[in-house]
C-alpha cells in the first residue's frame, strides 16, 4: 500500500511553480438591502413554504396547520409538545423511519439562495432527512450571500452541519422536476425574530 | 479514416427525432445556467478567483494534502492513501470486510467509475447500491452514466418505466416521472435502512478543517450516510481546497453552472463520525493525478469541479452524446482527462470538438479546454495516431499559406470551385463528409477590402 508520504513526494515533484492566492476583497458580491425579504422569496423558489411567528408557543399549531394530517413528529425542540420520538434519544437512526414531519432548528438562512444553515445538535441527524416533511424554526436572522454565511458558520462536537435549500429534489428522470427524492419531500421555514 | 467518436456520433445521429431532443434538453440546461450566471454581476470575477484559487491550491498540494489530512485525523477521521485504482478499491474492500459489512449505498462519485469500484466490490461479495435516482436507474439496466450529473438524462420517461417494470415491480404503462421517482424513493428506503455501510464522493475537500463537502438534491448522500453505521469518503486529490473562504467562492459556482439553480439543495459538511457509529474513513486517490501535475501543458484541467456544463454547452456533446465517447466522463473535460490519462487510447475523442471555445467560456474553474484540445491534437502525430489522409492535406495547406504569393493565387481562383462541388466535396476529401461546401466569392476577401477601403476615400 502506498503511503501518504508518497503520493505527497510525488506531487511535490511536478510542482512547477508555486502560485500565490488571491484575495477576495475585490470581488464585491451582490449584498441585498433587504436580505430577509429576498431571503424569503428564495426561499419559496426552493420550494419551501414560509410561515412567520411570534414566539415558540406558535410551533406546533403551525405544524398542525401545515400538516393536518401528519401522526408522527420528531424533535428534540422542547417546545414541540406534538413530538412523540425525540431524535435525540432514538436507539438508532432507522427508529427514524416512518416519522411524518421532523422539527429541527436553523441557525441563519442565506438570502442569495433560500439555504438555511442547521448544524447537529442531535444524536440522530437523519431526522433531517428521513421526514417525509421537515419544519425548520429559526430566528430571522440572514445574510446576502455564501461569503458571509461561511463567516458565520459554527460546528459543534458532532461535527457535522449543512446548508438544506428546500425539500430534497431530482430532475433524473427526462428532466421532470419532482420533489422528494430521496429526502422530505416538503420543508416549511418558521421565522422567529427573537429566538 | 474515421475518429471512434466520429463512428459513434454517425450512429447517434441516425435517430434525428432523438438527437433533436437530446440538443434541445442539454441546450435548456445551458440557458438556466445563463439566466442565473447573469444575475450575479460578479459572476466573472467570481470565476477567475476560482481559478486563481484552484491554480494556487493545486501548485501548493503537497501542503494542502498534509493539512487536510492531518485535520481529518484529528477528527478522528482514518486517512488512508491510494497511488491508483487497484489500490483504492483494495482499500475499500478491506475497510468494509474488517467491519463485516455486506451492503453498501453510495451516493454518487465519478471517483468511483474511475476505479471501477463496484465491479470489484461485486465480485467480492458486497451488494453495492447506487442511491442518486439517475446512477440508480443506470445500475439496474447495467448501464454507465452518459453526462457527469445528469447521468442518465438521455433515457426518456418510457425507458425509465419499462426499467423498473422489469426490476422493481412498478404498474405496467406508468411512465409518469412523479410515480417513478416515488417508486424508486421507497425501494432505495428500505436499502438505506439495511446497509451496513455508506459511501459519499466529494465536491471539495477543506484543508483548514478537514471537513468532506458533497453537495447534492436528493439527500442521498446525507441518507447514505446517516443510517449506516460506517462512512467512507472518497476524493480525488485535486479536489482539496485551502478553508471555507475558498469554498464560497466554489459552492456559488457550482450548482448554477451545473443545474442553473443558486445552490444544491443539501450542502453537506461532514467531520466526524456519528455518535456511535463506526469510526469514518477517508480515501485520498491520486491515480494519475500527481503526474498530470507536472504537465505544463495540461495540468490545469486539474482545476474542474466536475460541473457538467462545458458538456451541456457543447455542440458536439449535444449531437452526439455521452456514449460516443471512448473515455467515461464525456465532452470537452472528458476529452481532456482521456488524454491525460492514456493519449494512444482515447485519441479518439479530440476530433469531438468545433473549437467553438464555448466550454472554456462557461468553465466556472475557467479551464481553457478547447485550447488544449487543440493542443492535444497537434501533437497527436507524437501517438502515432493523426489522421493520414488529413496530415497530407495539411501539408499541401501549409505549402499554399506558407507562400503568400500561392496563397493569393488559390484564393483569386477559388471561385471556380463553386461549379464543381462534388469534385472537391467527395469522399476523398475528409473534411467533406457531413460538411456543405462552401460558396467561393468571385472577389476574394483581401480584394474586396482594397476596394471597400478606396471607395471611403
Ligand atoms: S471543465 Fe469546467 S465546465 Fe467542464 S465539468 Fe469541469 S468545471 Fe465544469
Amino acid at each position: 500500500m502506498s503511503t501518504k508520504k508518497d503520493i505527497i513526494d510525488r506531487c511535490r515533484a511536478n510542482i512547477r511553480e508555486r502560485l500565490i492566492r488571491p484575495t477576495l476583497t475585490d470581488l464585491n458580491p451582490t449584498v441585498y438591502d433587504d436580505p430577509l425579504e429576498k431571503f424569503i422569496s428564495q426561499a419559496q423558489v426552493m420550494g419551501c413554504r414560509v410561515e412567520r411567528a411570534k414566539s415558540t408557543d406558535e410551533v406546533d399549531a403551525i405544524i398542525k396547520k401545515v400538516y393536518p394530517d401528519a401522526k408522527i413528529v420528531a424533535s428534540s425542540l422542547p417546545y414541540v409538545k406534538s413530538a412523540s420520538l425525540n431524535p435525540d434519544t432514538v436507539p438508532d437512526a432507522q427508529a427514524l423511519n416512518g416519522v411524518d414531519v421532523g422539527v429541527i432548528r436553523a441557525e441563519f438562512g442565506v438570502a442569495e439562495n433560500g439555504s438555511v444553515w442547521v448544524m447537529q445538535k442531535v444524536k440522530e441527524r437523519d431526522v433531517c432527512f428521513i421526514s417525509e416533511n421537515l419544519v425548520a424554526v429559526m430566528p430571522e436572522h440572514v445574510v446576502s450571500n455564501m461569503h458571509e454565511a461561511y463567516g458565520e458558520v459554527s460546528f459543534n462536537d458532532y461535527g457535522y452541519g449543512v446548508f438544506i435549500a428546500g425539500p430534497s429534489k431530482t430532475a433524473d428522470i427526462a428532466q421532470v422536476l419532482v420533489m422528494g427524492a430521496q429526502a422530505a419531500r416538503s420543508m416549511t421555514l418558521i421565522l422567529i425574530p427573537d429566538l | 479514416m474515421s475518429t471512434s467518436h466520429s463512428i459513434a456520433a454517425k450512429k447517434f445521429l441516425e435517430n434525428q427525432t432523438y438527437a433533436t431532443w437530446h440538443d434541445k434538453t442539454f441546450w435548456g440546461v445551458r440557458a438556466k445556467r445563463d439566466k442565473l450566471a447573469f444575475e450575479l454581476p460578479e459572476w466573472e470575477r467570481l470565476r477567475d478567483k476560482a481559478s486563481a484559487i484552484k491554480r494556487h491550491t493545486l501548485t501548493n498540494i503537497d501542503m494542502y494534502l498534509e493539512m487536510f489530512s492531518e485535520a481529518a485525523e484529528k477528527n478522528g477521521v482514518e486517512v488512508h492513501w491510494a497511488k491508483d485504482a487497484q489500490e483504492f478499491n483494495e482499500i475499500v474492500f478491506n475497510i468494509l470486510k474488517s467491519h463485516n459489512a455486506k451492503k453498501l449505498v453510495k451516493s454518487k462519485s465519478m471517483l468511483t467509475e474511475e476505479c471501477r469500484m463496484n465491479p470489484y466490490l461485486e465480485e467480492r461479495g458486497i451488494e453495492v447500491v447506487e442511491t442518486d435516482l439517475g446512477e440508480r436507474i443506470l445500475q439496474l439496466d447495467h448501464q454507465d452514466p452518459s453526462h457527469i450529473v445528469m447521468p442518465a438524462t438521455h433515457l426518456s420517461h418510457d425507458d425509465v418505466g419499462e426499467i423498473f417494470e422489469r426490476e422493481l415491480n412498478t404498474e405496467k404503462g406508468n411512465h409518469d416521472p412523479t410515480y417513478l421517482t416515488y417508486m424508486a424513493r421507497l425501494s432505495l428506503r428500505d436499502e438505506f435502512l439495511t446497509a451496513d455501510a455508506g459511501m459519499t464522493g466529494a465536491n471539495f475537500g477543506i484543508a483548514a478543517t478537514g471537513d468532506i463537502v458533497v453537495c447534492t438534491n436528493e439527500g442521498n448522500a446525507d441518507m447514505s450516510t446517516s443510517v449506516p453505521k460506517l462512512q467512507i469518503a472518497a476524493i480525488g486529490l485535486e479536489k482539496i481546497i485551502p478553508d471555507y473562504e475558498a469554498l464560497s467562492v466554489f459552492v456559488r459556482l457550482l450548482a448554477r453552472s451545473a443545474t442553473g439553480q443558486p445552490s444544491t439543495v443539501y450542502t453537506s459538511h461532514f467531520r466526524k463520525a456519528r455518535p456511535g457509529a463506526d469510526k469514518m474513513h477517508i480515501v485520498i486517490v491520486d491515480n494519475g493525478r500527481s503526474q498530470w501535475l507536472g504537465d505544463p501543458q495540461h495540468w490545469e484541467s486539474l482545476k474542474c469541479i466536475r460541473c457538467g456544463a462545458c458538456m451541456n454547452t457543447c455542440p458536439v456533446y449535444r449531437w452526439s452524446g455521452g456514449y460516443s465517447y471512448s473515455y467515461f466522463i464525456p465532452g470537452p473535460i472528458g476529452i481532456n482527462l482521456g488524454m491525460l490519462r492514456n493519449p494512444k487510447e482515447y485519441s479518439g475523442n479530440v476530433s469531438a470538438c468545433t473549437l467553438c471555445l464555448s466550454c472554456q467560456c462557461v468553465c466556472p474553474a475557467k479551464v481553457d479546454l478547447g485550447t488544449q484540445i487543440y493542443k492535444w491534437r497537434q501533437a497527436l502525430d507524437s501517438y502515432g495516431v493523426a489522421n493520414k489522409e488529413k496530415k497530407m492535406m495539411v501539408k499541401g495547406m501549409d505549402m499554399i499559406f506558407d507562400h503568400l504569393s500561392v496563397y493569393n493565387a488559390a484564393t483569386a481562383c477559388a471561385h471556380f470551385l463553386n461549379g464543381m462541388g462534388p469534385l472537391v466535396n467527395n469522399g476523398l476529401n475528409p473534411w467533406a463528409y457531413a460538411h456543405k461546401m462552401m460558396k467561393f466569392p468571385k472577389k476574394p476577401f483581401h480584394k474586396q477590402f482594397e476596394d471597400m477601403e478606396k471607395n471611403e476615400k
